[in-house]
């Protein structure tokens, strides 16, 4: 399977409509609040990435989106309309790739794909779509003979032969080699070229930072952090770490003068690290080290493995679930 | 290879009733794979052959009872197979998220359930044919009206098909949807399949001829017999097609009046994802 798209992700197309708005959508089970609050907007050509931990509100969204379940209050709108209550104006438009394959095990691969494009009112050619994600010599194999990355790649086909305007993805390279997973960030960005709007949610940060051109990380159903990457990053700061001299507790760090700096201890206090967030993230950065070497020489102490380094998106994410966690 | 550009022309659309025909060739196609699926259209042909070949007495206008018994299993049919196999495959359809992502991609509740009652409808008519070839190999004769017959086989197929479904929400998987379907099985076989309810002393016979099962299989010997049986076998007597059609009419309402039942009970209660509650 070979595709043609450049290697990083496009620029968000911030100039057209949405083509999906979510505004302060609440979902509700009995007493529990699955969704509480949530807001996004999504483009067309535009990857919109939903992060989050184990039950963080993410399925469920994604449900309400696909007309699945109807909202327990806000607005949800796809092209201007509302999923739940006219799908009928939506039918072709949209598709999605379960969490779940949700494939009919006793059809083969061929007449999966085949039944898809039946029931498409403008589908993609279905040998097209199998070669495109790689399942071109499984044609004639029983679903139920797949290994679980193929039937990622299966249940994407099923999607793609339908050619959607907008396409849930809700994890859909979990359990796939990493060969295969780079396939198919390579057939999405091409999806993405050609104006299809994309909802992806995955577990796999690396995804989000290679294909997301915006995302959100969700936490017991709210969204705590939204913004390009860069944007989430450079929100985030950067951080100094160095290991713990012997006998340094916390409260023995120096703190500096910079007051905004955070600082902390992290892998059971093996490890300092200072948090420097805010404008001029940089000077202020050099200047903490710069205390931080004329505190260690006072002390005539060293600081192992010093280093600085801009946050990652597995930093933001462990620290909005972290935060979360500890309240 | 790159994916096809997506086109910029305004999108054709497709019809439920399109989409229903092509989900009937996918449900025929699955079918035909299931074990499960010819079990039940065995046990239905089982169950017409074994009244068949036991001793009968007549009844009425050359018919004995054993053929009658036939006729009467011949309307429950659908109520095999129907409550059978939609429960059975729509449970396991549920639980593997086949239904959620057809719906996810636009296929429509009325096509989906469409397809499957197709199928029922399709089959019932089959192992109904299978029937009368039985019914003409012991010397029943052909049927009178035989439009009444399969008309009365096809309709009985969309109230037992809702029942299948409705069965589904009960069930976690498709074998416990399998046990739970045993029941009302049971239930519409002994209410006019085993024994017709025309030999039915009259307020049973009254109260049997509301159930579907019995409905049918009043309507099934009455097209076979061209007799008017409605009333019970006693005092039966063999009218013109339009006063056979005439007196069909509360049975076939009483058909009408389950699918509007059944039919708003599924729409209210069937469930399409394991997680909705």
């Amino acid at each position: 399977m070979t595709t043609t798209s450049t290697e990083s992700p496009g620029t968000p197309p911030a100039a057209a409509e949405p083509v999906v708005t979510v505004r302060d959508l609440r979902q509700s089970y009995g007493d529990f609040e699955a969704v509480r609050g949530v807001s996004f907007d999504i483009r067309p050509g535009e990857l919109f990435a939903l992060l989050g931990t184990n039950g963080a509100g993410k399925t469920t969204t994604v449900d309400v989106l696909e007309g699945l379940r109807r909202a327990t209050s806000g607005t949800v709108r796809v092209f201007g309309h509302d999923p739940y209550g006219q799908p009928a104006a939506l039918r072709g438009r949209t598709n999605a790739v379960l969490q779940g394959d949700g494939l009919l095990d006793d059809l083969t691969v061929a007449e999966t794909v085949v039944l898809s494009r039946d029931l498409a009112a403008d589908p993609r050619d279905p040998a097209e779509v199998m070669e495109l994600v790689g399942l071109t010599d499984k044609r004639s194999v029983a679903v139920r003979q797949l290994s679980g990355g193929q039937k990622r790649r299966l249940a994407l086909a099923c999607a793609l032969v339908t050619r959607p305007e907008v396409l849930y993805l809700d994890e859909p390279t979990t359990g796939m080699d990493p060969e295969g997973r780079h396939e198919i960030w390579r057939l999405l960005r091409d999806l993405k070229e050609q104006g299809t709007a994309i909802l992806l949610t995955t577990h796999y940060l690396e995804e989000a930072e290679r294909l997301a051109d915006r995302l959100a990380i969700m936490h017991r159903g709210e969204i705590r952090v939204e913004g390009t990457l860069q944007g989430v990053l450079a929100d985030w700061g950067d951080r100094i770490g160095f290991r713990m001299p012997e006998d340094v507790g916390i409260a023995d760090l120096p703190r500096p003068a910079d007051t905004s700096v955070a600082v902390e201890t992290r892998d059971q206090a093996l490890w300092a690290a200072y948090t420097v967030s805010g404008p001029d993230i940089a000077g202020r950065a050099s200047a903490a080290v710069a205390e931080l070497l004329a505190w260690a020489g006072e002390h005539g102490t060293s600081l192992q493995h010093l280093h600085v380094r801009g946050a990652s998106l597995e930093d933001v994410f462990l620290r909005v679930a972290g935060d979360l966690n500890q309240n | 290879m790159t994916i096809a550009t997506t086109r910029t022309a305004p999108r054709p659309t497709m019809g439920a009733l399109r989409q229903t025909l092509r989900l009937t060739r996918m449900e025929f196609t699955l079918f035909m794979r299931y074990k499960t699926a010819w079990l039940f259209l065995a046990m239905a042909l089982f169950l017409i052959a074994v009244p068949l070949n036991t001793p009968g007495e007549e009844v009425f206008g050359g018919m004995a009872s054993n053929e009658l018994s036939a006729l009467g299993m011949m309307g429950s049919i659908a109520v095999i197979i129907g409550v059978g196999h939609p429960s059975n495959v729509f449970t396991a359809r549920r639980e593997a998220l086949v239904l959620k992502r057809m719906r996810a991609g636009g296929v429509p509740s009325a096509a989906l359930f469409g397809a499957v009652t197709a199928i029922v409808a399709g089959f019932s008519l089959v192992i109904a044919a299978l029937g009368v070839g039985l019914m003409v190999s012991v010397g029943a004769g052909m049927p009178q009206d035989p439009v009444m017959l399969l008309f009365a086989v096809a309709l009985s197929a969309v109230p037992m098909t809702f029942l299948g479904l409705l069965i589904t929400p009960l069930a976690r998987n498709a074998e416990s949807a399998q046990m739970a379907a045993m029941a009302p099985i049971m239930l519409l076989l002994f209410s006019g399949g085993v024994m017709p309810v025309g030999l039915f002393p009259d307020i049973l016979h009254k109260i049997f001829s509301l159930l579907p099962s019995a409905a049918t299989g009043q309507l099934i010997q009455a097209g076979y017999t061209g007799y008017d049986v409605f009333g019970g076998f006693e005092g039966a007597s063999a009218v013109g097609p339009f006063e056979l059609w005439v007196a069909a009419l509360p049975s076939i309402g009483v058909l009408f009046a389950w699918t509007a039942v059944l039919g708003v009970a599924v729409h209210r209660w069937f469930k399409w994802d394991p997680r909705q509650a």
